[in-house]
């Protein structure tokens, strides 16, 4: 097989429900013409009617039938969805018509075109986008096939395959078609099994493309779009939404076309970027981290879901961007013995999900810095598997454990023979029963960011062990031992 | 025995039968390293149940007790989830072998620090999963609804974490098993090393394996 076409019906109809959420099971029949004259052109299965059909009789015989306008953005954002799923196929493609596109499937892997070619109707109908494939030697043989689909067609005998199609199929024209009802030609199997010079020298030229048409041999040359590169979209409601539903249907639609994007680039999604905008010309920005580069939409939204359940915004969301920063897939295998993870895609995500509500940089596996300088630490991405564990130190660590006030608890200090006596603060206020210390420490003196301290343990009357803390002339409580 | 405590022996053993999987016993602990805690516990922090560990006092171990475990998963290769609702761990603490384990979440509030242990409680990855609320205003503790820790409850039944509730005062209603650290400890033991301090810790347990009723029935709280 050269060449896949992947081709929607109802392409208008699909395009306009997939971006309407209250369309979704509902009976609709897009309109074409106006006024009187207009026609429910295509009408969705919940209706149970033929498509074609006036409007006025469309809705007498369906009365909960709801009539809709062609949606050209939406068409638009249908077509480049299916571009970019089609791209994921190969990389040379032609959007042929609007809802169809044919790749060049020529030099690909057909074992993994195998596998893309079934998965890749179950993905874009999730995506909200039913489509038929067909796969076969020629363009248009396979754009026969993918007519004949359910969802997947691969023609290996072209003969065969072609031989019971009804002639409308090569398109003939109504001349044509006359006549060639009159010889009792009613297939593309009866035409092509007429000589080709024969049929040229009766209908002419235009008869020999048609000869050609029915058997399948009709080659040309692909015109190659590119999909989308930038990974990004952007969108406006009308009115502004204030539930999170409305919002994160279209998230689903546009992220899922983005996803699709990527993988064509044969990259994944590092960071997504969230920007809503608000009605009062102010907008939330929001950045997530993914721990790991992915292109699983899924994953995406739940991850965006768990922030946005916590965000309360100041106006009406009018329009919302989104945009995934690009990276290269990992495709390293992890070792034999590496067994670190049960589940590797939801600790991921489960991290990334934490990530979306504590924040930023705010979850990971805890480095502490190659300094003496105080709570100096970094959060790191966690390992994939843990490493066996070093020889216990040499010296076991003594004492109690700290925990840490972020920020310090400020408190004045009242002193007796040079030790605390006494700590006054908003959240302490004790006499120190026993005190430690001091411990004097500095660093970094030849950097801007120079630090010095003294502190003290300090035992209170009430009962606690704290550290107390001296930095830039004021005294803090920065730990208690526990 | 006092007729109550016949009624309630009654009850429990006519709920047992009815929910014979609620009222299963947790299938393995996780130890914790702390001699009095696994002790208290039976063994260990049962997995895919609640602990919960009030510490009474200040400086009366609870943070020696969550070292320890550090370790204790550290040394079995086990990951280990910090839910800090506070933000009070401190890292330069700890040797930096004992860490690559672990993984921190530093939250800012209650709120946050459930949401977000109940997704690590949920993953599945994780042997032991502890949410250290103390440090938190207790008002905020008060607010935390009873439906965010049987929520919480739920989803640790569905997995073999252990989950560990660190708190300065009894919060969970129908927690399985609920310990108490009532002492503050001094400052001249302060010098010793951690496993001895450790193993020397008071520990009271306000709630086991005996009183545990079916949580899901609301009976105990």
């Amino acid at each position: 097989m050269n060449y896949a076409v992947l081709r929607a019906e109802d392409f208008a109809l699909q395009a306009l429900r997939r971006a309407d959420p209250g369309l979704a099971r509902a009976p609709v029949a897009l309109l074409r013409g106006e006024g009187r004259h207009a026609l429910a052109a295509e009408v969705s299965p919940e209706s149970g009617l033929p498509p074609g059909l006036p409007a006025p009789l469309a809705l007498a015989r369906c009365p909960g039938l709801l009539l809709r306008p062609r949606d050209p953005a939406a068409e638009a954002e249908a077509q480049s969805l299916l571009i970019a799923a089609a791209s994921t196929l190969a990389p040379r493609v032609e959007a042929t018509a609007p809802g169809c596109c044919t790749a060049d499937l020529r030099g690909a892997d057909p074992a993994a075109l195998g596998r893309a070619l079934r998965l890749l109707p179950l993905e874009l109908a999730r995506a909200g986008l039913a489509v038929r494939i067909g796969a076969a030697a020629t363009a248009l043989l396979a754009l026969y096939a993918a007519r004949r689909a359910d969802p997947v067609l691969v023609v290996e005998r072209a003969a065969e395959f072609l031989a019971p199609l009804p002639l409308d199929f090569a398109e003939p024209q109504p001349g044509q078609a006359e006549v060639l009802a009159q010889w009792g030609i009613r297939t593309l199997g009866q035409l092509t099994a007429l000589p080709r010079a024969e049929v040229g020298r009766r209908l002419g030229p235009e008869g020999v493309a048609l000869w050609e048409r029915a058997a399948g041999e009709s080659e040309r040359v692909l015109r190659l779009v590119e999909p989308g590169r930038t990974f990004a979209v952007e969108w406006a409601y009308e009115p502004p939404v204030e539930a999170i539903e409305p919002l994160f249907f279209r998230l689903r639609r546009f992220a899922e076309r983005v996803a699709f994007e990527l993988r064509a680039a044969g990259l994944a999604a590092s960071a997504l970027a969230l920007t809503l905008l608000l009605e009062d010309g102010s907008d939330y920005r929001r950045t997530f981290t993914l721990p790991e580069p992915n292109t699983d939409v899924d994953g995406w939204l739940r991850v965006l879901q768990a922030h946005l359940e916590t965000v309360r915004t100041a106006a009406r969301v009018s329009g919302v961007r989104f945009a995934a920063a690009e990276a290269r897939a990992r495709v390293k295998q992890d070792g034999l013995f590496d067994t670190g993870l049960r589940d590797p895609q939801a600790f991921w995500e489960s991290l990334a999900r934490v990530g979306a509500i504590v924040g930023e940089g705010r979850v990971g596996t805890p480095r502490p810095a190659d300094t003496h300088r105080p709570d100096a630490f970094t959060l790191e991405k966690p390992a994939p598997a843990v490493a066996p564990a070093a020889d216990a130190p040499v010296h076991p660590p003594r004492g109690l454990v700290p925990r840490r006030f972020r920020p310090p608890w400020p408190v004045q200090v009242a002193w007796a023979e040079g030790r605390p006596a006494g700590l006054a603060g908003p959240e302490l206020r004790d006499a120190v029963r026993e005190a430690r210390g001091p411990w004097r420490a500095s660093g970094d003196w030849w950097r801007p960011d120079a630090w010095a301290r003294e502190t003290w343990q300090v035992e209170l009357a009430g009962g606690g062990i704290y550290e107390l803390a001296r930095e830039g002339g004021s005294w803090s409580v920065t730990a208690i031992f526990d | 025995m006092p007729r109550s405590s016949q009624s309630v022996s009654a009850l429990r053993e006519v709920l047992a039968a009815r929910f014979p999987e609620k009222a299963r016993r947790p299938e393995g602990v996780l130890p914790t390293g702390i001699a009095p805690v696994d002790e208290a516990l039976g063994g260990g922090l049962p997995a895919g149940r609640l602990t919960e560990l009030v510490s009474a006092a200040p400086s009366s171990g609870g943070q020696l007790v969550f070292f320890q475990l550090l370790l204790a998963t550290r040394s079995a290769r086990q990951r280990l989830a910090l839910v800090d609702g506070a933000d009070g761990f401190d890292p330069q603490d700890a040797p930096p072998d004992a860490l690559p384990h672990l993984v921190w979440a530093r939250c800012a509030g209650a709120a946050q620090a459930l949401a977000a242990a109940e997704i690590l409680v949920r993953d599945g990855n994780y042997a032991a999963v502890v949410l250290d609320v103390r440090g938190l205003p207790v008002r905020s503790l008060r607010q935390i609804p009873a439906s965010g820790w049987y929520r919480l409850q739920r989803a640790a039944e569905g997995g073999a974490a252990a989950v560990l509730i660190q708190s300065t005062l009894p919060l969970v209603p129908g927690v399985p098993f609920r310990l108490v650290l009532p002492d503050s400890l001094p400052l001249e033991g302060a010098r010793s090393p951690r496993a001895g301090l450790a193993g020397r810790l008071r520990v009271e347990k306000a709630r086991g394996h005996e009183e545990a009723l079916p949580s899901t029935l609301g009976l105990t709280g």
